[in-house]
């Protein structure tokens, strides 16, 4: 009998965690409120956790949304620069994400934001088995070209705040090309979280490549 | 997609050995190379050398090794390896040593793809193990070595 069969009939798959990472302002709490939505409309039981410096202000925004039960959303306060919680001691959010499957049995997909922090934060293996990089076009056109860690190792690169291209003098459709060449062909997606472009396009892959239903 | 779930064993289990023995003389066996960026990832997805679309996941407290069995059933096994697929690729000087590298390859049991007019020997082990086994063709120019590893 396949592995899966057996597995299936006798226990719980545990859920899937994202981890959602980048610099500070880029949009990665407007991403997890766009994703919110998305998700929850195609049938996805999900639940959110938050990294913050010292305050659990992420948490709190995206319990006062009004799009998820507030009791699936926890918060992690690092205390530390963001990436100590998330890729040298990922305990805290380890933790959460266990409370949040036990709490919440049926939960299939767990939305890891860490803090804002710089290019070269990443999420540990242990942490998460997919994680996304949010940059913006305001941070500048050179950001993909500078190659830090975030941007080359990150499953999927998300280019956010594209409307603002234009008033920054970017060259949108050349630092998406540069951004795939750093990135030898791997995902990059461009949005724009104010107004919910490119999320459907973000939620097609994360179906794919973690949830494995397409 | 073939939707995969837990470690079965590893490949030299005593209890799996044997099974797997017959299958790789069957040509039932499948390998999953995963690349090493991706080791330690609870949930992936990545075609085998064979082209089939595997979406596996694990347990938290369990650990993907070099050799673990993901799949298995009377007529085949999905294997997973750690590393980037080598591929060493071969092309025949004219059509008689076509058949000398065909007929080596096939007795050798080496796992092999067709591309035009060359072979592509899909590598397990070593380099230098390989090519020792059909150094004299090499050697005399009948076969040449197309493009790196």
């Amino acid at each position: 009998m396949n592995q899966l069969a057996k597995d299936t009939q006798s226990k719980q798959i545990a859920a899937a965690r994202l981890g959602i990472g980048g610099p500070v302002g880029s949009g990665k709490t407007a991403m997890v409120e766009r994703l919110i939505p998305v998700l929850m409309a195609r049938g996805i039981d999900i639940a959110v956790i938050t990294n913050d410096l010292v305050t659990a202000e992420d948490a709190e925004r995206v319990r006062r949304s009004g799009l998820i039960d507030p009791a699936r959303v926890s918060a992690v306060e690092a205390g530390a620069c963001p990436h100590t919680v998330i890729r040298e001691d990922p305990t805290l959010n380890i933790e959460a994400a266990d409370e949040l499957e036990r709490r919440f049995p049926g939960v299939e997909l767990i939305l890891i934001e860490s803090g804002g922090d710089n290019l070269a934060s990443t999420f540990s293996r242990d942490l998460t088995d997919f994680w996304m990089f949010v940059i913006d076009v305001a941070g500048g056109d050179d950001i993909p070209r500078k190659r830090g860690p975030g941007v080359i190792r990150s499953d999927l690169l998300v280019i956010n705040k594209t409307d603002l291209a234009p008033h920054v003098g970017v060259n949108l459709p050349k630092m998406h090309e540069e951004a795939l060449k750093v990135r030898e062909g791997r995902p990059v997606l461009l949005t724009n979280c104010r107004k919910g472009e490119g999320i459907d396009a973000v939620v097609d892959l994360i179906e794919r490549e973690v949830l494995f239903r397409r | 997609m073939l939707r995969l779930h837990g470690i079965i064993g590893q490949a030299g289990d005593p209890d799996l050995a044997p099974l797997l023995h017959h299958l790789e003389h069957e040509g039932g066996i499948e390998l999953l190379f995963v690349p090493p960026a991706d080791l330690g990832r609870k949930r992936f997805r990545l075609e085998t050398d064979r082209g089939t679309d595997c979406a596996v996941s694990l347990d938290r407290n369990e650990e993907l090794a070099d050799g673990s069995v993901l799949f298995l059933d009377p007529e085949r096994a999905i294997i997973a390896r750690f590393g980037e697929q080598q591929v060493w690729r071969l092309r025949p000087f004219d059509q008689a040593a076509a058949l000398k590298l065909g007929w080596n390859a096939g007795n050798l049991h080496w796992r092999v793809r067709f591309a035009g007019d060359v072979l592509e020997v899909l590598l397990d082990r070593p380099l230098h193990e390989y090519r020792a086994r059909i150094l004299p063709l090499l050697d005399s120019g009948e076969v040449s070595e197309a493009g790196d590893v």
